[in-house]
């Protein structure tokens, strides 16, 4: 016995887990775990959590704790963030060793994409599209909730890696024959492929799922060319998801196994061709960028209307050029591996296509330009997020423009100049997006506005901070600093750079601080909002109250003109103003606890999976194989509000006449 | 006072009207008396099959073009299928599932020659 | 909005699976599940394209594969194939009986083809050829067996069908779990024709 303990302790807590860092977070996590414990139990909310959110199928709950779990994310994605760039700021100075630094990188970008990005756009798509279309939910609530849950236990997953058993090392690309058995022993990549799975496949859920909702659940009159375009930004990302997550699983499957069943794939030796792996990788991955982008597309094409209370400029032209962005997303994906060393046709090729995208990203740019020419610009925080994003995206798809020159590419491949650039769009782009969406839907899902004066110094420091980070970035790699070093010695002209983009980094650490406390502080002293319209909106979800009542619309709309709402308002009509006798009897999704104990399932499996412990696994696997039969023969699905309570509910919100 | 709004009988079910451009995706219900078209439907399948089987056997064409021709074949039977057995065409409000499946078979197809394409660097000077 | 006349006509008699709106769109939502799975396929696809010259010191497909077994497994899918469609065309026709014979018709057809695949791959294994022995045969392996394994999880859903429609009769639920489970069927038989195509026939044209 003595000697399975020393094997469980000698597997899960190896010496790379027990470093001063990880010890230290480990006290964190328990004293968390502790705190939140004492509270819930103390506060008698146990039975409340059960109820009310871990076995919700309503969209908004979903949507929020997408949210909370996305700024979770990003804080813990900042702080690997913070560690690395502490580590660059002088020559010759590491804090943290070669390995460590492996693992923090890998998990920054890792959880950056996967866990922070993918859930706050989910949470976005949760609050917004069902109210923006005029549905009581998404087409497939419950598995809705199946998707939340295998996210969550995959992003599980892959944090308790770097507290139990090893953090993966091999950066968030994972590129073999590095990721296979022999190079890299241990769970540590295992834990990466399997969470991104689980993950995945709830991924993929989620894309049908607001796919076949946006195709079918529209409101009455709310033609393709009527939508908003932001529900055109979640067609089109649904489809890219749905387009490109399969071969990121056929890769990912297909890495794993060579690691824990001896498979070829991608092995140095029988034959196994490692730049396939790459190719299936990029085949998602490149996608994977418009799936971040597209919906912060989506998102300022609302806000700046709003905010200079002006209908989109050129709608028909936005739709296009979205839609053919989507196309075109498919067709440049070897330009991540140019330097492959692939002919000189296949690089032209895609060189070219990739090229190709600035176009209808231009068209896009000049079109919000235009929607703001001649509007009455309210400068509130959203629409600030937004006016930083058009020269800061610009700039980084110039830079993307030059990546896309193959013979430059193969100077610049691999440097702080593609850091800086990548950077650009995603934080520029999608983090930008993404805030200013929080911004301007959080009165929606909290019926409270977060506090401007505060919101812009954290927007400030946003803005600056990044600049001051990746614009000496790109230098850096114009001088040859390559990616992925931990140290570097003094003299090659690159440490006043890297000093200056390490204080940039932690500017923008500070204006996460600050986004918190507003958050925070505003839960107390935010402006209510007792209209339902804030912002004097133009889309449907102003035309309800916040936060919305379960079932979202007592009756839907009819839709007639673009901005529907915007019309009804010109028109002087309200939803606010209903008769006892158009109220009906409703039908609701159910709560079920099957998505929370079907994600749980998942997480047995993949630990166990982790570890090769089989008997975990089958546990897990029966525990899968269990939910879903029991979903399968559950036909208890749905629930009834009576037109007399909904009228209650309404008349209690003051929306009914007399 | 604000106008009373205007709500369809049956406004929960939202049917789309898109005009003539996605005329394509209307729905079709078929109807029949006898599954003949099931039964026509498995004949095809097995004449398909089996005629690129005895076209290998014999190798009646140069290889580059054998492959060509039982791919063809393998795309009509894939297209049977769809017809015959899988009610394409059926859906309440449009059949999105033509337009995606359009989409997703260009995707298939090109996935898998330009991973060729791409992939053929090993065997090549560049 | 509604449709043109002509087309709310159709409307009015859908079949059962299509009768209630909220039911319908699960049919939607399984032709999107089925798009990413034809994307699985074809990244597995064109990673065995890739890899179907790398055998290493192993087998090649000429060397491999057997003919016989293969077509014996195709007609068995292109029967169960047949034989689904017929139980959709009974259940259209409110046939519950008819229907379950015809299922479980299928279902046997199904069973019969995974024993043929297990006893074809068992032989390749017992002859030295495992996946660990070169990239093709990985390649093989994970797209060939990715198929049997819907096969196999499709014979234990229509299993549970079986009990539901016993227990319930054709109501809008049930018929429209069976109508997609006849998509996911005839899905994987396209898919192994592709299968048969691309790699058996293929392995054998030299």
């Amino acid at each position: 016995m003595p000697s399975f303990v020393m094997y469980l302790v000698h597997t899960l807590f190896p010496h790379d887990v027990l470093r001063p860092t990880e010890l230290g977070a480990d006290v964190m996590i328990i004293a968390t775990g502790v705190i939140i414990f004492y509270v819930l139990t103390k506060q008698k909310k146990w039975l409340y959590l059960w109820r009310e959110w871990l076995t919700t199928v309503d969209h908004k709950k979903i949507g929020i704790m997408y949210l909370i779990a996305a700024l979770a994310m990003l804080f813990r994605g900042g702080v690997d963030a913070l560690m690395l760039r502490t580590n660059l700021a002088l020559p010759s100075t590491p804090v943290i060793d070669a390995l460590e630094y492996n693992q923090v990188f890998t998990t920054h970008g890792t959880i950056m994409i996967f866990f922070m990005a993918m859930p706050f756009i989910f949470a976005l798509f949760n609050v917004a599209v069902p109210l923006m279309i005029g549905a009581r939910d998404v087409a497939f609530p419950r598995i809705n909730a199946m998707s939340f849950w295998l996210f969550a236990f995959g992003a599980l997953l892959l944090n308790i890696s770097f507290v139990i058993g090893g953090s993966p090392d091999a950066g968030w690309t994972a590129y073999p024959p590095y990721t296979g058995p022999m190079f890299n022993p241990g769970p540590g990549e295992n834990y990466f492929f399997l969470s991104l799975l689980i993950a995945g496949i709830g991924t993929t859920m989620t894309g049908i799922n607001f796919l076949v909702t946006v195709l079918r659940m529209r409101a009455p009159g709310m033609t393709l060319m009527k939508m908003p375009m932001f529900i055109w930004s979640a067609l089109t990302t649904s489809a890219l998801i749905i387009f490109a997550f399969p071969p990121l699983t056929v890769a990912l499957a297909m890495s794993l196994f060579d690691r824990i069943f001896g498979s070829s794939f991608f092995t140095l030796g029988h034959g196994g061709l490692a730049m396939m792996y790459v190719n299936l990788f990029w085949l998602f991955g490149h996608p994977e960028v418009y799936i971040v982008v597209l919906p912060v597309f989506g998102i300022f094409s609302e806000v700046v209307a709003t905010f200079s209370q002006k209908a989109l400029f050129g709608y028909s032209v936005m739709v296009i050029s979205i839609v053919s962005i989507m196309v075109l997303a498919y067709g440049t994906w070897v330009h991540h591996f140019f330097t492959m060393g692939a002919g000189p046709g296949v690089n032209a090729f895609f060189g070219l296509s990739t090229m190709l995208i600035a176009i209808p990203t231009g068209v896009k740019i000049f079109n919000w330009i235009f929607t703001m020419w001649g509007g009455r610009i309210q400068m509130t925080v959203a629409m600030l997020y937004q006016m930083a994003f058009i020269p800061t995206f610009v700039i980084g798809g110039a830079t993307g423009i030059l990546l896309a020159t193959v013979p430059a590419d193969y100077q610049l491949h691999n440097t702080y100049f593609l850091i800086a650039h990548f950077h650009n769009v995603l934080i520029g782009g999608t983090l930008f997006g993404l805030l200013s969406g929080l911004y301007y839907w959080w009165p929606k899902m909290f019926g409270h506005k977060l506090d401007e004066r505060q919101g812009k110094w954290a927007f400030w420091l946003f803005f600056w901070g990044f600049w001051i980070t990746f614009g000496p970035q790109y230098l850096l790699g114009l001088k040859g600093m390559t990616r992925r070093i931990y140290t570097y010695p003094a003299g090659f002209g690159w440490h006043t750079l890297n000093v200056i983009s390490t204080l940039g980094a932690f500017v923008m650490g500070a204006a996460f601080v600050i986004l918190v406390y507003n958050i925070i502080y505003s839960l107390q002293h935010g402006e209510k909002d007792l209209t339902g319209d804030p912002w004097n909106g133009r889309t449907l979800e102003w035309a309800i109250p916040s936060p919305a009542p379960e079932y979202n619309f007592a009756r839907i709309p009819v839709v007639h003109e673009r901005d529907a709402w915007w019309d009804m308002k010109q028109k002087g009509q309200t939803l606010a103003a209903m008769r006892p006798e158009d109220m009906r009897t409703l039908e609701l999704p159910k709560n079920t606890p099957i998505p929370f104990l079907l994600g749980f399932a998942f997480f047995v499996v993949g630990f166990g999976m982790t570890f090769e412990w089989w008997y975990i696994v089958a546990l897990g696997a029966i525990g899968v194989v269990a939910t879903l039969i029991y979903s399968g023969f559950d036909y208890d699905e749905h629930k009834h509000i009576a037109a007399e309570e909904v009228l209650e509910i309404e008349a209690g919100l003051g929306r009914v006449q007399g | 006072m604000s106008q009373p709004l205007e709500f369809r009988p049956e406004a929960e079910d939202a049917v789309s009207d898109e005009g003539e451009a996605l005329r394509f995706m209307r729905p079709h219900f078929g109807e029949e008396k006898f599954p003949w078209i099931q039964i026509w439907g498995y004949i095809g399948s097995l004449v398909l099959t089996f005629a690129a089987l005895i076209m290998v056997v014999d190798h009646v064409l140069p290889p580059l073009a054998l492959l060509s021709v039982i791919l063809a074949l393998a795309v009509g039977q894939a297209a049977l299928q769809l017809g015959v057995f899988m009610h394409l065409r059926e859906s309440r409000g449009l059949a999105w599932q033509i337009i995606f499946l359009g989409m997703v078979l260009l995707m298939a197809v090109g996935m898998v020659g330009m991973s060729i394409w791409i992939m053929t660097f090993k065997s090549g000077v560049s | 909005m509604s449709l043109p006349v002509e087309d709310e006509k159709i409307i009015q008699h859908v079949p059962a699976e299509f009768s209630d709106e909220k039911e319908s769109i699960k049919i939607t939502g399984f032709w999107m599940f089925l798009v990413t799975d034809v994307l699985i396929f074809a990244s597995l696809f064109s990673s065995y394209a890739v890899f179907k010259n790398q055998v290493a010191q192993g087998p090649s497909a000429s060397q491999l594969f057997t003919l016989g077994p293969v077509i014996l497994e195709t007609l068995l899918l292109l029967t169960s194939s047949f034989t689904i469609g017929l139980a959709i065309y009974a259940m259209r026709k409110e046939n519950k009986r008819a229907l379950m014979f015809w299922l479980i018709l299928t279902l046997l057809l199904g069973a019969g083809f995974v024993t043929a695949e297990v006893h074809d791959f068992v032989t390749f294994v017992s002859a030295g050829a495992t996946w660990h022995k070169s990239a093709f045969l990985s390649g093989f392996y994970i797209l060939v067996g990715t198929h049997g394994a819907h096969v196999t999880f499709g014979i234990i859903w229509a299993a549970t069908l079986l009990f539901q429609v016993a227990r319930r009769g054709l109501t809008a639920v049930t018929t429209r779990k069976l109508f997609t489970f006849s998509l996911y069927w005839h899905f994987l038989d396209i898919v192994w024709i592709f299968i048969f195509t691309f790699v058996y026939l293929n392995g054998k044209i030299v």
